[in-house]
Order: C-alpha cells, then structure tokens, then sequence
C-alpha cells in the first residue's frame, strides 16, 4: 500500500502539465483565417478505417476533399479508425458538440449510434452510409454497387481459364451478398460455367488478413480476385502470383499494376456537394438515398490493358443498358445454390429484397453463416 | 624440467565481507591429473574462475608454461588452451551434438558441419568418449552430456582442462569411464585440474593433490606419498576442537524417529538410501558431511517438501505423513532451512508479514479479517525479546543483515515452541557475534526440552553443540557417535565414506 | 574500454519518485510537441484539444468515465493474477466469455424483471469468465504448463465463440445479418447516471478495488497470495497449498474480467456485438503493470488511459491523423515505463577496471 503515490503523482503532474499547457495556448490569439472559418459551414465525417486504406475509406475522403474544394464556404474535419462500438457515440457527439452542422457517419456499424445522437442534437443533420434507420435529423445514404460489380463480373468470366473466381469477402451482410451476387450472375452471364468462392474475412480493414484470404483463394485454383474488402491487399496477392484481381471503391491498379483488371468503384464528392447544398437551403429531407451508375454515385473503373477490346465492348453495351434502365441486374430467372428459382423468368427483385438479401445465387460456393 | 602448464602464485581474491582467497598457489604439469581439494567454501570454485578468466586476482600472477599472463575475459583465457567444464552444462538441449560444438567456434559464417561432425568422432573415438554426433542433447544421459562438454573443449585445442565435480553426477560405471578419459588425455600431454571433495576419488583418478582450506593452500603432495587419512585431516583442519560449556543433560523421550527412509534428489537419483535416526527431546543430533551428501534431502522430507519412497518419520509418535508441510507445522516442528532469504523468509515482504509465515491460520488475528494491528504488536514484541535490528518492520527484510536474518530466522520458529527444531548450515555466512548469538538460541533451546537436528559442514559447531554426531555419505549414515567418544579424524574418514566400523577396525 | 551497464538499485531513493515522472512526462510531452511541429500542428493547441476532449466538459469526463470502467475492472482482475506471478495474458477472452454469459442470461429470459436479471447475469458472466481462466489455471497448476500461451489462445477461442454466435445462432432476425444480436431488454440494462453513459459498472470497479484491498492486506488467503507472489518456495515451507490457490486466484482473476464484459454489454452497448472489445483485457495489463498492481492505484492509471483514448479522438477534428496520436499516446506510455526503470535501476557509464 506504500507504494501507490508514485503513479498517482504521474497522474496528477500529467493533468497538471497539460493544464498548463492549456493555460498557455489559451493566450495566443486567434489567427485570421481562423475567424473567417467561423462563419462557414462545419461538415464532419466518421470514418471506420484510415484515410490511407487505399479503399473505402479513401474514396470517402476523396468525396470530403471535393466537396471542400467544391463548395467555399464549406469547412470539414474527419475522425478516422473509429470502430463500430460504443467510441462512435462519443466521436458522432463530439462532432456535434464542435458545431458541425452535417455529419457523415460512413460505416454500417455506426447506425445505432447515429440514430442514438441525432436524437440529442435536431439542428444538426446526419447522414448514415449503408444502414436502414432514419430519423427526423437523419437520413441514409448508399448506392447500387452491384451495377458495376455485375460489369466488373463479366470481365472476371472472360478472363477466367480455370473457371474459378475468388471473392475475398468482409462481412456475411446484405450488403456484401449482395455484391458477390451481382458479381456471379455477371460472370456467369458471359461464362456459364464459372464458380465464385467466397472466404470471409470477418474484418472491413485487415491488409494482412485480406491478403491471406485471398492467396488461400488463389490455391484453391482461383485465377481472378475480387473483394469486397478496403484494403489493396487480394490484388497484392494476385499480383505475386501472376493471376489477375478485381478491385474495390477505387481505382487501384497503381498497387498490383498487372493483375488489376478493374474495379466497381464509388464516387461520393457530387452526393456530398448535393446533400450539404440541400441542408444549406432548407430543402433536406431525411430520404434513403440509394444511387445508381445513372446517378454517378458508383462506377466502373477504366479497364487494365490486358483486357481485350471484345471484352471492353461487351461491357461498356451492357453498362449503356443498365443506365438506360434496360437491364436490371437482379432480374429473372435467378436460381439459388441450391438451384431452386428465386426470381422467376421475367420477374425481379424489389428494392427490400435486395436491402435485405440473404442467399447466394447460383455458381457461388460458400456458406453465410447463420 | 620444463616450466609447468600452469603456475598460479600468490593469488588473492576478495569478495565484500569475504576472502575467498588469500595467498593461493597452485602448479599444474603437463600429462597430470591434479585434483583439487577442499570443503565447500575452501576457495577451490573462486581459484578456478580466476584461472578461467571469469575473475580477476586482486593480487597474485598466473603462468602458462612459463609466461605471464593476464586474462582480461574468458575468452582470453579459452585462447590459452584454458576449458573448464561446469557443474551445469552449458549446453543448448534443442541442438545436436555437433551443432553444440559448433557453437562459440571462430571462422566467420562458414560452417561445415559435416565435416565437423567427422572430426568429432575422430576426437571421440580417440578419448573414447562414445557419444553420436548427431544426437540431440536432450536425448544423452547425465554422463553423455558430460562428453560432449569434454568433446568440445578438446575440439578446442584446451591443453589444460578443468571439471568442477565430474563424477557428482555420474553412476560408478559413468565416473570409472571419465577416470580413464582422463588418464588419456594427460598421456596426450594435456593438464586435467578436477575439483572434488570425494577422497575416494582422489585416491583413484589423481596424480598430485591440492588442498584448500579456508581459502588457504594447505598442501600439495603427491598420491604415492600420502593417504586417506592424511587427506581427511588437511581438509577438515588441524585445529584443536574447543569444546565443553554444554551443560550435561540426559535425554529425554524420543522426539524423531525415522526408519528406513528412502527418497530422490532433484534430478531424480536416489539421494537417501535407508536412513534410520532418532533424536531424543534436550538432545542436539548433529549432522555431519560434506554437502551434497543427502542432508538437503533428509530435512526436507521431514519439513514435508519432498515425498519419501519408503520408510517413515514420526514426531512424538504421530507420523508425518507424505508431503504435508501443514502437519509438519502442526505437529511442532521447526525449520531453520538453509536457503534463509528464498525458503525461510519472503526477501520482499517486512518483518511483520515474515514473522507470521506460520502463525498466520491461527484464529487470534481474527475470523475474517486479520487484525493487522495485533500482529505488529506480536511482532514488535518478537524483535525485540530477539534483538534484530531493522529499518522498519515494514521494510524488506532483503534489506536486512545476514546475521539479523538469522535472528529473524530463529524469533519465528522458536517462538512456536517447536518439539522439534531442523537447523541447517544456522551459521554459514555469519559473523562471530552472530554466530555466537544462532549457537546461543539453539543450547537455549534443548535446555528448554526441543529435540535439535543441526547439519552443519563446521565440524567445531558440531563438536561445540551437539550431544551425538551422525555423520551422512552419499546418502548413507556412516555411523553416530557421541560427541565426546568422537575423533575428528575417524569423523572426517567418514566424511569421506569410510563406515564406523572399517574406521575401528 | 568504456562500457554502459545497469545495476539494480537496493531502494529508489526518494526524490527520484518525483523527478522521475515529471521528466518523464515532459519528455513525452516535449518530443510530441516537436513531431507535431514538425508536421504542421501548434502542440500547444493540440495538447489543449486533448486535454478538453477528456476532462474539459462534462461530456468529456462522463466519456473518460464510461472508458475506463471496463479498463479498470479488467486490469484489477489482471493484477491480483500477476500479484502471483500468474501472467494472465487472457483477460481479453474472459471479458468476451463474461460478456457471452451475461447476454445468455439477458436473450434468454428476455421477461424476467431486472431484480433478478440483472444479478443472474453478474453471476453467469463473472462465473464464465473465471471457468475460462481456470482452463489454464488446472494445467499449470497440475502440470507447470505456462499460463503465458494457454490463456493467450484461449483468447482467440472465446472471441471466435462469440463471433460464431453473433454470426450465426444469436443474430438479431432484425438486423439485417449484421454481427449483432438483438438488444437487451430494458431490464436488462444497468443503470446509468441520467444525462450520460456512465452506467453502474463504476461502482463494481471501485467495491471491487475496495475489496481486492481488504483481501490482499487483510485476509489469510490475501496473505497467502502475496507470499506466493514473492517467494514461492517460501510459501511451500510455510505449508500453503500453491495448485489451489492458483486455480482460486486464476478464477477472481478472470471472474473480474468477466464482469468487465458483463458490465460493458449491460451497460453500454446493450447487446452483444462482434468486436465488443476493442483490446481491453491487452490494455488492462499495462495498465495493471504501471500501477504496480496495486488495486487503488489501477483505478486511476485507468483514467489516464481513459483520458489518453477519449482525448485522442478529440483532437482528430483538428486534422491530426489517428496515427500521429497513437503515436502521442506511445510516446507517453514509453517515457513513463522507460522513467519507471531508472528509478529501479542505475545506468553506470564508465571505464573497465584494470587488473594489477
């Protein structure tokens, strides 16, 4: 018991230096450009992984940068590797708390908290990114990626020898499901015999995990990667091995320059420009966002020169249609793993369905845990 | 005559508090087996770790075929054909044999270890050191893992080898196989330097014999001109035995008997073989024997802290039991063990918390809570009517002397009133005040009626305490006799493990 | 030929526990303050930021609050298994194992009232927790088989175990597959004080420091423990029984840290969740290891941490990376260990003696 005063006495000193510390920052006056940003419009976001995953998260902040350099009189801030758990209140609190008037949550796991925050603060506007719960002051934003991972499925089925994709997989969610869904039906409408093997990774952002996934994947007998996952770590892996990758949120043939085939991929600036525009106004209303390649909010990335100028075409007519509204990816006849008929012929999914989507179709082999 | 292989003259070497050697000499030939003699404590370790480079000679020169040298490291000295084998094997279990070898060898990154793996059974066919290189080290005995220690000195190049109690580990067969190695090896012109404290062994394996004692040379005198009994005495002392004071008592009841027992050491060897021993209350038994010999053993399985195979041990008729530390309390008996700051007391703890050790289940501090305040009361008291001198009863007792340890030591199991009292080694390491205090508190002791087993390698603390001495060999008891029937020299014979009957024969 | 080397001090001397943590904490304090500057930031604002994010407003010190009950309930059960020497690396998996028991009782019997829900789940969550550290208790008491490795894989075992059943068996119908299972029932629920998240968690912490200091001063058993931490073969000679009483202590020990999971499902996220800790029962060591494992004084070094946490997610708005504050908050840990060992140790820079 003698003993206890030592870190007790770090404690206090650790307050006390900080303290004064604060004292004296507390005198230097305030620069210029700082009261000029007093007056513009504080936009927050909540990110789930680094700024430099490369991925998710990235073209995320891509969104951030053009919306700042799009719109003056708009400041923002960021709180990156906040994880899905009670620290996401406190960060979503802490945002509103500083006087952001806006702020994008952008992972599925924060939606609790958001709905819990925007409870407390009704002037300010949240916006959740993939989730479902909305209130007064929050909306939720997503778009339809299974439109260009349809297209990027068909390249995969083209490109394919051994007939075996891989698909490096995050979480057994709708939201993933539903990608590697849209990715076989892609593939297997170009290449009916291709079979898509799934390996969950149970993590949105684990370069070194990822990676593992999709070498195993690899020596299963895959010879072209997609993921679903932030990180450039399965392309990393298809590039060492001399096989072929599809990539994910972003163009990102600068990490595996050979193997990258494409990538479906978001691009959140316009929806960021347009949203705060709208809060600016007074004409926001806490809607479900959900958009389309027509829209801009998703797309494919440009091709790798590996991939033949007939495969190039084939694609870009198929993506001609879809914005046409010609072709709808979950339309029927769609059969599950188990080869019943979940859509039939001429039949599609509803929007709810596919929110909500809890099998694989057929051609992919793997289980989602239930 | 040439120079000899080693010359060490004059060495000096002072620990604080101790002089582990005081004016050493000691010469070594070539194509010699040397033994080096002594009681634990004798310097004899403290000699060779100089010679090793381990340690620096305050004072004193060392001469390796005639010219001076200073070993800065042991490296230093590995390069003047110096190899020592310890005790405990500094070898990597994982490792074969060979890569053992390897270990520790000069010549930059390049390893052959084929090739090293053929010289090594050049060298062991040679020695006749059998041993398969490819062996890994956890799979070889005791005496294998010895032969590659050997292998690797000679693979060295050591001209001059050194074994710290070879054969302490080793079965008869084992010891007899080493004897002849060695033998081979001086024949090459190599110089063997082995320390024992076995005569047996000396008169066995040895060419010329140094004794230490007391950090002192006694002698060296070569095999041919002396004998066992010569030996025995150079070790143990000249000195005359004081003794009287000890007011006379005759014994009481038998307090400890022990029949039959029989028991292990740590590496799993039989270390008591069939001891019987009784000790009557008032009456001090004293141990006698070089260290290493069973004594360890023996109070710890009365102390209940290490399981006996056969035979038993009762305390005023109540057997012990196996392996209950708790009963052995509860049946009234004390320990003083020889570990006092690792096994006796808790070096971090204060003096409060180290005396209640065994007092602490006694119900008097309370049912659910101790009541802290009583017991350093208690304590106070018992530091006081036992004079240990202390910074605080708070403070670790780490921090204390040996000689206030010991009081400590003492305060605790005497203030239990213990029927009987194990003491072992009491006063090694201790001053004369200190001393004088442990011998004081253990004659108060048995005129209280406690039954005493003192072991001890003073053979005047024994013949100053002790109402009978018993004396212990490699597990076995040599005889018993009464202090004043004793003879120092009958006692060291069979220290060195002659029986009581070949001694009066 | 100069050479550095360390010597164990017999005793700190004193005013070097008061200098030491000073300088350390400046040094920390300073060498963030040159990265900072060095990369753009005014230290000063940021250490302000940090400061107010953790204790400058209510807010922020109920956040530090909520933060630091599971550090703390986990580090105490952590230290009272170091006091022996046990090193319970498995904290992390006794929090997931108490968190699971609690939620079994919570999904469940989703209609019993909270007088008895609530101490049905304190007990299957704290008996859970400590099963799982005695899983590693019984061999290395049997067996000597090291706790280091059993208790640190066991880790993996229950945070997959829970992973399995929020994605499998436990899954909120409503959730849309999402690793989550439903919420708790408001009985379910520990109270919490009106206006914040600090739930009834804090008062299990500190009535457990209370008592882990009454038993370790005050108890035989407490007794036992601290001389079988110190010495163990004097605690042999002294006639304690070492197997039980490292099975016993191994069960507090990991009974506390699955409370702290309890406590966190119960209190704060109100539903079991994949990842519900983000690395507590790992921070709980060090946190058990700069307090000394002393009971009181883990109740504040978890504040710190709590403090460090909170208040490097404030300072984020400012635009520092995440990564330049845990940076930050490694600089501080580093500096006060690092100012921890000289007050232990003597650095010697001197000349090797020469021989005569």
């Amino acid at each position: 018991m003698k003993k206890a005063p030592r870190i007790l006495m770090i404690g206090v000193i650790l307050v006390l230096a900080l303290g004064l510390l604060a004292g004296c920052g507390g005198q230097s006056p305030a620069s210029d450009s700082e009261q000029k940003q007093e007056d513009k419009m504080k936009v927050g976001f909540v990110y789930v992984g680094p700024v430099g995953d490369a991925g998710w998260t990235w073209a995320h902040d891509q969104g951030r940068q053009y919306l700042e350099k799009q719109l003056p009189w708009v400041v923002t801030s960021y709180i990156e590797n906040v994880p899905e758990g009670p620290d996401a209140e406190r960060v979503l609190t802490q945002l509103a708390e500083e006087g952001h008037k806006v702020i994008f949550a952008t992972s599925f796991g924060y939606m609790d908290y958001v709905i819990k925050v925007a409870e407390k603060y009704p002037d300010v506007v949240f916006m959740h990114c993939s989730g479902y719960k909305t209130a007064p002051n929050a909306g939720t934003y997503f778009g339809a990626m299974e439109e260009p991972r349809y297209l990027s499925g068909m390249v995969a089925g083209k490109m394919t020898k051994s007939n075996i994709l891989g698909y490096v997989a995050a979480h057994p969610i709708p939201e993933v499901i539903r990608g590697i869904n849209a990715f076989t039906l892609g593939a297997r409408s170009v290449n009916p015999d291709v079979k898509v093997k799934v390996v969950w990774t149970n993590t949105w952002y684990d370069p070194a995990a990822e990676k593992q996934a999709a070498l195993s994947l690899l020596d299963a007998g895959a010879d072209v990667i997609a993921q679903h996952q932030d990180t450039p770590g399965p392309q990393q892996a298809a590039q060492e091995r001399g096989k072929y990758a599809i990539g994910y949120n972003c163009d990102m043939r600068q990490f595996a320059p050979s193997a990258s085939l494409t990538a479906p991929i978001w691009n959140w600036g316009p929806y960021y420009v347009q949203t705060v525009e709208a809060v600016k106004n007074g004409t926001w209303q806490p809607e479900q966002y959900y958009g389309t390649m027509k829209d801009g909010i998703v797309d494919l990335a440009p091709f790798n020169d590996v991939v033949p100028q007939e495969v190039r075409d084939l694609v870009e007519q198929k993506k001609q249609e879809i914005i046409e509204g010609t072709f709808y990816v979950f339309q029927g006849p769609i059969k599950d793993q188990k080869g019943q008929i979940r859509v039939p012929e001429g039949g599609k999914m509803s929007h709810e369905e596919v929110l909500g989507v809890d099998w694989f179709v057929e051609g992919v082999e793997g289980d989602i845990p239930k | 005559m040439s120079a000899p292989l080693v010359e060490m003259r004059g060495i000096r070497k002072v620990f604080p508090g101790v002089v582990a050697n005081d004016n050493v000499n000691l010469t070594v030939r070539a194509g010699e087996i040397h033994a080096l003699l002594g009681e634990n404590g004798a310097g004899k370790s403290t000699l060779m770790s100089i010679l090793t480079g381990l340690y620096r000679p305050d004072a004193g020169e060392i001469y390796i075929e005639g010219r001076k040298v200073n070993f800065r490291s042991p490296r230093d000295a590995i390069e003047a054909g110096i190899g020592m084998v310890h005790q405990h094997f500094r070898l990597v279990s994982p490792f074969t044999v060979t890569e053992n070898v390897a270990l520790g060898l000069k010549g930059g990154l390049r390893l052959n270890l084929n090739r090293l793996a053929v010289e090594i059974a050049e060298v062991s066919r040679k020695y006749g050191l059998q041993v398969d290189p490819q062996a890994r080290i956890w799979q070889l005995s005791v005496g294998e893992q010895q032969r590659v220690e050997i292998i690797k000195l000679l693979y060295r190049k050591a001209r001059v080898l050194i074994l710290d109690e070879p054969t302490a580990v080793l079965t008869p067969q084992e010891a007899r196989d080493l004897y002849s190695t060695l033998k081979k090896m001086a024949a090459e012109g190599c110089a063997v330097i082995f320390i024992t404290h076995k005569l047996q062994e000396v008169m066995e394996a040895a060419d010329s014999i140094t004794i230490l004692r007391g950090g002192k040379t006694v002698a060296t005198v070569k095999k041919e001109e002396t004998d066992e009994k010569e030996l025995a005495r150079m070790m143990v002392g000249r000195d005359v035995i004081w003794q009287g004071e000890k007011p006379k008592r005759s014994p009481g009841d038998t307090v400890l008997q022990i029949k039959g027992l029989r028991a292990l050491n740590d590496k799993g060897l039989p270390a008591l073989k069939g001891i019987e021993l009784s000790v009557a209350s008032g009456e001090i038994l004293g141990i006698a024997g070089v260290a290493g010999n069973g004594q360890r053993e023996l109070v710890e399985v009365i102390a209940g802290l290490r399981p006996c195979l056969e035979g038993t041990v009762t305390v005023g008729g109540e057997n012990l039991g196996q392996c209950d530390p708790c009963r052995v309390i509860q049946c009234g008996v004390g320990f003083v063990p020889e570990d006092r700051l690792g096994m006796g007391l808790v070096p971090n703890l204060g003096a409060v918390d180290n005396l209640l050790l065994k007092e602490y289940r006694d119900p008097r501090w309370g049912r659910v809570l101790m009541d802290r305040r009583a017991a350093r009361r208690w304590a106070y008291e018992l530091v006081e009517r036992f004079q240990v001198k202390m910074a605080g009863l708070d403070a670790p007792v780490k921090l204390m002397s040996g000689g206030n340890l010991q009081r400590l030591l003492l305060a605790r199991e005497i203030s239990g009133h213990p029927r009987l009292l194990l003491a072992v080694y009491p006063s090694r390491g201790l001053d004369v005040g200190a001393t004088e205090t442990v011998h004081r508190l253990l004659l108060e002791q048995r005129a209280a009626g406690t039954a005493i087993l003192l072991i001890s390698e003073d053979l005047e603390e024994l013949f100053r305490l002790a109402d009978r001495i018993a004396v212990m060999y490699e597990g076995e008891i040599m005889g018993v006799v009464p202090t004043e029937e004793a003879d120092l020299e009958d006692i060291g014979l069979m220290m060195a493990g002659a029986k009581k009957m070949e001694v009066s024969a | 030929m100069t050479w550095i080397g360390w010597e164990k001090r017999l005793q700190p001397s004193p005013w070097m526990a008061v200098v030491v943590p000073v300088l350390s904490v400046v040094l920390a304090l300073g060498l963030g303050a040159i990265f900072l500057a060095a990369t753009g930031f005014d230290p000063w604002k940021v250490y302000l930021s940090m400061l107010k994010g953790a204790t400058g407003s209510k807010y922020g010190i109920s956040e530090t609050v909520v933060k630091a009950i599971p550090l703390m309930i986990a580090s105490l059960g952590v230290s009272v298994a170091f006091r022996m020497l046990l090193w319970n690396i498995g904290a992390e998996g006794q929090f997931y194992m108490g968190a699971f028991g609690a939620t079994w009782v919570a999904l469940t019997f989703p209609h019993w009232p909270a007088y008895v829900m609530l101490p049905a789940m304190f007990i299957v969550g704290c008996v859970l927790g400590g099963l799982w550290a005695v899983v590693a208790a019984i061999p290395r008491a049997r067996w000597g088989v090291n706790e280091v490795i059993t208790t640190l894989m066991l880790n993996y075992v229950a945070i997959l175990w829970v992973d399995y059943l929020v994605y499998g068996p436990w899954k909120d119908p409503q959730g849309y597959n999402f690793p989550l299972t439903a919420p708790f029932t408001e009985a379910a629920t520990l109270a919490t004080i009106p206006g914040t998240r600090v739930h009834l968690g804090l008062l299990f912490a500190l009535t457990a420091a209370v008592l882990l200091t009454l038993i370790l001063w005050r108890t035989r058993w407490g007794y036992e423990i601290r001389v079988i931490g110190e010495s163990v073969k004097a605690a042999r000679y002294a006639g304690m029984n070492i197997e039980r009483n490292i099975i016993l202590v191994m069960f507090l020990s990991g009974a506390l840290a699955g409370l702290a999971g309890m406590s966190e499902v119960s209190g704060v996220t109100h539903r079991l969740q994949h990842g519900i800790s983000p690395g507590y029962g790992y921070t709980a060591i060090i946190i058990a290891w700069l307090a000394k494992l002393h009971p009181a004084t883990v109740i504040l070094v978890s504040f710190l941490f709590a403090g460090l946490i909170v208040g490097g997610y404030s300072v984020q708005t400012m635009g520092v990376p995440a990564a330049t504050v845990s940076m930050l908050q490694g600089a501080i840990l580093f500096f006060v260990l690092g100012g921890e060992i000289l007050t232990r140790y003597r650095l010697h820079f001197g000349r090797k003696e020469v021989a005569r």
